[in-house]
């Protein structure tokens, strides 16, 4: 991993936003924040419903429907802009613990939406009787929390002693 | 007392040394802080997009109001008390950077755009509420609050790319990794 990031720091782009990085990076970033707040958002307004604090003149389906594309879409942007991050840094991201736990707990949170969305479409009553789904409403939003939390600590990731790999080394 | 003299105790209170001197609570008090924001900004967006037509156009737009705007305060509460908390370690530098000043004015910005919105359209909601978009001027201030809040987050963003950190003062902080915390 250490030297496939270090081959990406001497591609074309990497040197690119590297030369660039006083705008480059504080703009992708502002961006990729600009995106957490639309999945954040989305995945909170989804949550109430659940918990029934919001959104209530509204059926389950029809906020899922208002709701999941945007968090979809912005998933993408972030995707897109946390992909350009690592190619500008890549030491910086990739030999980190806590870039790795948020790519796991990203790959549930992503996951799990797409699941809900698809038993909302198909089996609405079944998801909104079912108690459980108070609980799975706030696991939800805990998860979203988790990956800002870890995303924020890739920049600081000494606080993870010996399991992090940059102190490691 | 100037503010000069205001800032420099505000930096030397028990609890802004608490802060700079802990490996976690500065992270932890950013990691809040965008939470927050992102809480702050994605309801403020469905609001938004509300008055442009653009989205939930079949919801009344009090009744939406009403349901999300006690969230977007209480986010907005969240992430002043942490943004003040970061601002304490280091209010020196903070005060004189010129993209906290720019988040400051935007955040004034933001409160009358809001205010010239509830002092007038706001008041006349029911005439429009089941309209598909919000007259004219709605719509003027829902463009200006998105424009506002997303200059926001890039101002905020750059202030920590154009400051240095506040120093530790103790010499070896107490809680040294997340690791040993664990193993405790």
């Amino acid at each position: 991993m250490k030297s496939f990031a270090e081959w990406l720091s001497t591609t074309f782009l990497s040197v690119f936003i590297q030369n660039h990085n006083s705008w480059a990076i504080p703009t992708i970033q502002s961006i990729h924040i600009v995106g957490i707040a639309i999945v954040l958002g989305s995945v909170f307004m989804i949550d109430l419903r659940l918990l029934g604090l919001a959104g209530m003149d509204q059926t389950l389906r029809q906020t899922s429907n208002r709701f999941g594309p945007w968090l979809m879409g912005a998933l993408w942007l972030m995707l897109a802009t946390g992909i350009l991050m690592v190619i500008g840094e890549p030491v910086r991201e990739l030999i980190t613990f806590s870039f790795w736990l948020k790519m796991l707990l990203v790959a549930v949170g992503t996951l799990i939406a797409v699941i809900f969305q698809r038993a909302v479409r198909k089996h609405e009553e079944v998801v909104e009787t079912r108690r459980a789904v108070k609980y799975f409403a706030v696991l939800t939003f805990l998860i979203w929390a988790c990956i800002i939390v870890l995303g924020r600590l890739i920049a600081y990731d000494h606080v993870w002693g010996s399991w992090s790999p940059a102190a490691r080394s | 007392m100037d503010i000069a003299a205001l800032l420099s105790w505000l930096e030397a209170t028990s609890l802004a040394a608490r802060i700079r001197d802990s490996l976690f609570l500065f992270p932890l008090l950013e990691s809040f802080h965008v939470i927050g924001l992102a809480l702050v900004f994605g309801t403020i967006a469905v609001i938004d997009l509300r008055l442009l037509g653009a989205a939930s156009t079949d919801r009344p737009f009090k009744r939406m109001a009403s349901d999300i705007l006690k969230w977007t305060w209480a986010a907005f509460v969240l992430t002043a008390l942490t943004g003040s908390l970061m601002f304490l370690t280091n209010a020196g530098v903070y005060y004189h950077n010129f993209y906290f000043r720019s988040k400051m004015a935007l955040l004034v910005l933001a409160a009358v755009n809001m205010l010239s919105f509830e002092l007038t359209l706001g008041r006349t909601a029911h005439r429009w509420d089941k309209a598909a978009a919000a007259p004219p001027a709605g719509r003027a201030v829902a463009i200006l609050s998105l424009a506002i809040w997303i200059s926001a987050i890039f101002a905020g963003r750059l202030i920590g790319f154009t400051t240095s950190r506040a120093k530790q003062t103790a010499p070896a902080p107490a809680d040294s990794s997340l690791e040993e915390l664990f193993q405790k």
